[in-house]
């Protein structure tokens, strides 16, 4: 039946292909990707695939369609699929927008529901070893309009459970939360917003729904300072009482900036507000979202069971394009025991012309949470053009730290060569080196565990072929572990072997 | 049969279909909805898309703020797009600043317009001529490249 629904929403595609107006416009992306190899350092894990997805869109006039497909194919017929995993009928005036399927939408900060796309990343998942695209969306009806002095948005959806792969049955498992949400935020003046949120939730085998409430406001002070903040309480709760057996999250931040000068302070208060069976929220962490892969990995992700902690940040810009950052971020939470986190961190970028720079970073860390102590990370980042058409960049990153019940530091390498042509053709060879014990211990070995250093290199390459068409390709051994982008975290697995992707905009 | 329908959509994807630029519309950091239409320039327009916490967009805006200024004269117009969600939107205002961007920007916090735009990745930046085509897609930024950017803002200034 599943099928049935896909073939017929192509052709109603196609269809309204043919009868393509001049202001009408059929366009999309595709992305497949084609993976030769295995897990490295686990037996019997062939990784032949293929996962491909599609991307369309038909816009006509105030009215357009979308529908994004993938397929798997694996060794094991188990895994494969071939599914319309988003469809999506949009109607847009000039004020207001109606969405029909599968959107996007956050309430406030995302205290109380917070969807999101991470384009072009492909997930596998390993439980399931079935890959597929990592987002997850509301499915349900939204309506929104948006004024200068107003917004509204009106939302009854089903947040997707994206652990579960596509193929999974029933899919009413993947949708297991019931949302009806209502937000309006008002722009009284220029320097002035304020809103509120209403929201509730109805979980499987339940019939009553939970039922929360949010105020938000960004104002913008004097003297160039900016405060903002959200508080997000279960109706059931005192709103004032902060104790531990009422449900709250409290969101806040102060803002600063004066010429090249920023500053920001931000607090946070989470207690009991993991919301609905899939915990479809997603309070900010207020730790820095690092890029760097080694910080990268060692986020810290937020116990909204409870959890306090601040953020503070400075930023300057120098006059010839030098920079320096320095953030402090501490969490505390307390829920089997007490867990502090605690992290310093400091960057600077120093451009010596227009050809060479020089950017390093300095971070230190306590992480009770991951039993991790005395963490220290270092990087060098050289960046050099050679005439117009030319780049090398050289990355060096190391990280140490002491883990509870290991006798030895743990130490982590990172290194990596690039070197680009124009903007169309970059090649660059990974070299990561891990001691940690979870990696170095073989479990298809047990009772023996491995203690030699773990490494990994790889070779990528991505040729732009036009401005619509790219080619992706790696060869080599991958070293998996937690990514995170703009807060988003998810697990890469490890690989070795070929892997080619082929993008395509159309 | 479903095989069949993927390859043909594949393979069909090479074609390229007509590149025009809706007139889209979002809000700028005053929270005031602004179309294309109205901010786009008369010869070029330069659209950026970046988000705060994407390090090649922090590298690539100040040199966009020198071409902004570099071809004010020649009716080239630039556009920042912050793909930031609600939960980063506090945090655009005090970024851009600090980096000198006095050119329009504006907030695509659901990511529609750059789906829109079959955007795929930060920073992406697009040249629009007066047409309302899309003429150049340059995705990613390593130092040097902004003289690509340049030599392809010139040579469409000279068409």
């Amino acid at each position: 039946m599943k099928n049935i629904g896909l073939i017929s929403f192509f052709v109603a595609f196609g269809s309204l292909g043919v009868l393509e107006q001049a202001e009408a416009q059929l366009y999309g992306t595709n992305t497949f990707e084609f993976q030769y190899g295995n897990l490295p350092f686990e037996e019997n894990t062939d990784l032949t695939t293929s996962y491909n997805q599609l991307n369309l869109y038909y816009d006509s006039g105030k009215f357009s369609l979308f529908g994004k497909a993938e397929q798997f194919l694996s060794p094991v017929e188990d895994r494969n699929y071939f599914e319309l995993t988003q469809k999506r009928f949009q109607y847009q005036d000039d004020n207001f927008r109606i969405r029909l399927g599968n959107f996007y939408e956050t309430i406030g900060s995302g205290l109380l529901l917070r969807s999101y796309d991470i384009p072009g990343s492909v997930f596998e998942s390993d439980f399931y070893r079935t890959r597929y695209a990592f987002f997850r969306d509301l499915e349900g009806v939204a309506f929104d309009v948006n004024l200068d002095w107003a917004e509204l948005k009106i939302i009854r959806s089903q947040p997707l459970q994206n652990d579960l792969p596509p193929n999974f049955e029933p899919d009413s498992v993947r949708h297991p939360d019931l949302v009806e949400a209502i937000q309006a935020t008002f722009y009284p003046t220029d320097n002035l917003s304020v809103g509120g949120a209403l929201m509730r939730v109805n979980t499987p085998n339940n019939s009553d729904y939970s039922q929360y409430a949010s105020l938000m406001t960004n104002i913008q002070l004097p003297a160039n300072f900016q405060l903002f903040g959200e508080y997000a309480i279960d109706t059931e709760s005192d709103p004032f009482s902060f104790n531990e057996d009422q449900s709250y999250a409290l969101y806040s931040g102060l803002n600063y900036y004066h010429g090249s000068f920023g500053a920001s302070l931000e607090y946070k208060n989470y207690n009991d507000f993991r919301l609905g069976s899939s915990g479809f929220n997603d309070p900010p962490s207020l730790i820095k979202e690092h890029t760097y892969p080694i910080l990268n990995r060692s986020t810290h992700v937020p116990n909204t069971s409870n959890e306090q902690g601040v953020q503070a940040e400075l930023f300057y810009t120098f006059e010839g394009d030098h920079s320096l950052v320095a953030n402090y971020a501490y969490t505390i939470n307390e829920v089997a025991r007490r867990n502090e986190y605690r992290e310093y961190f400091i960057e600077g970028t120093y451009k010596f012309n227009d050809q060479l720079s020089l950017k390093s970073f300095l971070d230190y860390a306590v992480d009770e949470p991951k039993q991790q102590d005395n963490r220290i990370s270092i990087g060098l980042i050289t960046d050099k053009s050679f005439g117009e058409s030319q780049n090398v960049i050289v990355d060096l990153q190391y990280q140490t730290y002491d883990e509870s019940f290991q006798p030895e530091k743990i130490e982590n390498y990172f290194a990596s060569l690039s070197y680009s042509f124009n903007s169309s053709l970059n090649i660059s060879a990974v070299f990561e080196a891990s001691t940690e014990p979870g990696l170095t211990d073989n479990p298809n070995t047990f009772p023996e565990i491995e203690t030699n250093t773990r490494t990994w290199l790889g070779f990528n390459s991505l040729y732009r072929i036009n401005t619509s068409n790219s080619l992706a390709l790696f060869v080599g051994k991958r070293r998996g572990g937690p990514a995170c982008t703009s807060g988003i975290c998810y697990e890469i697995l490890d690989f070795e072997g070929a892997e080619v992707r082929i993008t395509t905009r159309f | 049969m479903k095989y069949i329908l993927l390859l043909s959509l594949l393979f069909g994807g090479f074609e390229l279909t007509q590149n025009e630029i809706p007139n889209f519309r979002l809000k700028n950091l005053d929270n005031r909805t602004v179309s294309y239409n109205q901010i786009k320039g008369e010869n070029l327009t330069v659209i950026d898309f970046w988000a705060t916490w994407c390090k090649p967009c922090v590298k690539s805006i100040p040199e966009f703020v020198k071409m902004d200024k570099e071809f004010e004269d020649d009716q080239v117009k630039f556009i920042g797009i912050s793909i930031d969600g609600p939960r980063n939107k506090a945090k655009v205002k005090p970024f851009i600043k600090s980096l000198g961007v006095d050119y329009t920007v504006l907030r695509d916090s659901d990511s529609s317009v750059m789906a829109r735009l079959r955007v795929t990745a930060v920073p992406t930046l697009l040249i629009i001529n007066s047409d309302n085509e899309i003429v150049y897609f340059h995705e990613g930024y390593k130092t040097g490249e902004e003289v690509e950017i340049k030599n392809k803002i010139k040579e469409l200034l000279a068409e």
